[in-house]
């Protein structure tokens, strides 16, 4: 008999971010809009941390896509990037005061564990303009884009 | 695998301003600013941090039983130091005594928390320095290049027990990360028999890794002549200020409740205080240059970022705490308690030990003590018990402390009748430890940059005065491009910028 549920491949959506820091939310209000359309075999995640949290969160998906702001030179709020984790070479650090950023994290995975770590990951970048001041609300352009955002990330999600 | 290395050539700068970024070019400016003199030494160092702008006004106005999931989102790094501070701050505001079963509950969650933070600060922060050397390329000092010199099946511990301690702290608080279970005079989740079992064999395994991660700093720091040389550099990094921290009635250290108590120079007890009374000890000073302010000893004053019992600067955190105590409550722990202590007697230290990176050996011990104290909150088979939320009264104004990772955490809400928040004022441990992490910088880079003559592994030996300290300054955003950085400027004394160094 064919194992159904070892063969399914295990989807995971991962909003990143801080619900009350503006734009810095937009991971988590993306999640919470996919959450609401019970997409079949694909779980939601909110992670309002980063580093290490990630790597525990990620490990025994084959396909995780992660939604998360960015600030990039030149972008315009609520532009949206699909980047992978060779996009981020150069983020893995060094030793830092603070922690460990996602980059780094991920590289850790794939080291340590890469039996378990998803065959595909993908973000979905979101150009952000306020995450200095605490607030619940995001700014109106990011606002206006997180609509555009589900759509796309539902869309991305029923290839296999 | 080749030695650390722990020192690289300087060359010779012609700037006279070095600016140190340590937070991330997106979080904010967080930055250490080296001006230098005609000479080319050190003439003064600011380490400047930012804030997030607004949350006071964020929270004025909300129902105060919002303020533990609220409060914990300032922090990505250690929101559940801010759900405990927060949750005994409710206690306090609702006149409310939580239950025995209530507070084993959150002094386990809290053990969980300390796992996998003193793990994640030692093995991803502090080990590059130790393993690969303060002057390894920054493209190698990193936590990959720790795993690739002490091999996967170490790496793959060191992510399993850090994932213990987010277990721990999914079971009893609801979530790994961000928790909710707290309330004022209990918990809103019991446990049920399997979860304690579960708890219980992983908190086995964390006194065995604890075990594992001392002799590991024994190996790597003690064992090691040119690393003693570092840690014992009086230039460098050795600063005599007062001591703050969290005890039990038996002057044992604890992470979870019990009296703030502050030591002098010398080790002579100079306060001891309960939280509503911490307005009477601390106050803060203001600096032009930061927007952070500077806590200080109110009755001994501010005297500027100098060491020294004239000047009521003072540091909290591991070091801090091992400092003001005198020791742990748990076996393991207390051995190398005992064992530190011996070590500093024979250098001559009879008191509290000053040199600033004889934090990571603090925080090992500390990482051995929360797994012992987990294992024996998880061994307690009445902690299943159902008795988990005592009375509360009608709210008013209260004060709750603990202890973070990071040092002593202070939270204070006044609440209106209708336990609307009518005030909040917090002190965080990075805040407590801002002057003397300051002074640190300052010392360090007065001791190592000397005749114009810079290089990274200078520059990363004046970041780990700070580093050690596991600071924490901007909490709260995780956008991609963000992250730890390390960006250093170095500047004319007229402030204009004539090269940078970069990390990322």
């Amino acid at each position: 008999m064919v194992d159904v549920v070892s063969t399914r491949v295990k989807k995971l959506v991962l909003g990143v971010g801080n619900p009350i820091l503006t734009d810095d939310g937009v991971g988590i209000f993306v999640a919470r809009e996919l959450k609401k359309l019970n997409l079949p075999g694909v779980e939601i995640e909110e992670l309002p941390a980063s580093g290490l949290e990630l790597l525990d969160m990620v490990v025994g998906y084959d396909k995780v896509i992660i939604v998360d702001a960015i600030r990039t030179k030149g972008g315009a709020p609520g532009d949206f990037y699909t980047l992978t984790e060779d996009d981020f070479i150069r983020s893995v650090h060094g030793a830092s005061p603070h922690g460990i950023n996602i980059p780094t994290a991920l590289a850790m995975g794939r080291r340590i564990v890469p039996e378990k770590m998803p065959s595909e990951l993908i973000f979905v970048a979101v150009e952000v303009e306020d995450i200095e001041n605490v607030s619940d609300k995001m700014t109106p352009k990011v606002a206006k884009a997180v609509p555009r955002i589900v759509e796309f990330v539902a869309e991305r999600l029923k290839s296999r | 695998m080749a030695g650390p290395i722990i020192n690289d050539t300087p060359t010779k700068t012609k700037e006279r301003q070095i600016t140190i970024d340590p937070i991330t070019r997106l979080e904010g400016h967080g930055k250490i600013e080296i001006f230098l003199n005609d000479q080319g030494n050190v003439e003064n160092a600011y380490l400047q941090v930012p804030e997030l702008r607004g949350f006071e006004r964020f929270c004025i106005g909300r129902h105060v039983m919002e303020l533990p999931v609220l409060t914990n989102r300032l922090c990505g790094v250690c929101p559940a130091a801010h759900h405990i501070a927060s949750t005994k701050t409710l206690d306090a505001v609702f006149s409310a005594t939580p239950t025995e079963t209530a507070t084993k509950i959150r002094e386990l969650f809290y053990m969980g928390q300390y796992m996998h933070s003193h793990i994640a600060h030692f093995y991803a922060l502090a080990a590059p320095d130790f393993v690969l050397g303060p002057s390894a390329p920054a493209n190698k000092r990193n936590v990959l290049g720790v795993v690739d010199a002490v091999g996967v099946p170490i790496g793959a511990e060191v992510i399993k027990h850090r994932s213990y301690g987010q277990k721990v702290q999914e079971i009893t608080g609801g979530r790994a990360t961000h928790p909710v279970f707290g309330l004022p005079g209990g918990v809103s989740k019991q446990i049920s028999e399997e979860e304690r079992a579960k708890m219980e064999e992983m908190a086995m395994s964390c006194v065995k890794f604890g075990e594992f991660t001392i002799k590991l700093f024994h190996d790597l720091v003690l064992g090691n002549k040119d690393y003693m040389g570092l840690v014992l550099n009086k230039d460098a990094y050795y600063l005599e200020t007062y001591y703050m921290g969290m005890v039990d009635k038996a002057g044992k250290s604890n992470f979870y409740d019990g009296d703030i108590r502050v030591v002098d120079q010398d080790g002579k007890e100079v306060e001891k205080f309960r939280p509503d009374e911490y307005l009477d000890v601390i106050a803060e000073h203001v600096e032009p240059w930061t927007y952070m302010k500077m806590p200080f000893l109110k009755k001994v004053g501010w005297k500027g970022l100098m060491p020294g019992k004239g000047n009521g600067i003072y540091r909290v955190g591991p070091l801090a705490r091992v400092n003001v105590s005198n020791g742990f409550t748990t076996p393991l722990a207390q051995k190398e308690y005992e064992f530190f202590k011996k070590t500093i007697k024979d250098l001559g230290v009879t008191g509290p030990l000053h040199f600033t990176l004889a934090f990571h050996w603090a925080r090992v011990m500390e990482l051995q003590y929360a797994a012992e104290r987990m294992l024996e909150l998880a061994s307690d088979k009445k902690i299943t018990s159902d008795d988990i939320r005592g009375p509360f009264g009608q709210p008013k104004e209260g004060v709750g402390i603990c202890e973070a990772p990071r040092g002593t955490l202070i939270h204070h809400y006044a609440s209106d009748k209708d336990g609307l928040c009518t005030k909040i004022n917090m002190i965080v441990a990075s805040t407590n430890n801002y002057a003397a992490s300051n002074a640190s910088v300052r010392q360090a880079a007065k001791a190592l940059i000397k005749d114009w003559m810079v290089s990274p592994g200078l520059l990363n030996k004046v970041e780990m005065a700070f580093r050690c300290y596991d600071p924490c300054h901007s909490c709260g955003t995780h956008s991609l491009n963000g992250g730890p950085a390390l960006e250093v400027n170095i500047r004319r004394k007229d402030g204009s910028v004539l090269k940078s160094l970069k990390n990322f």
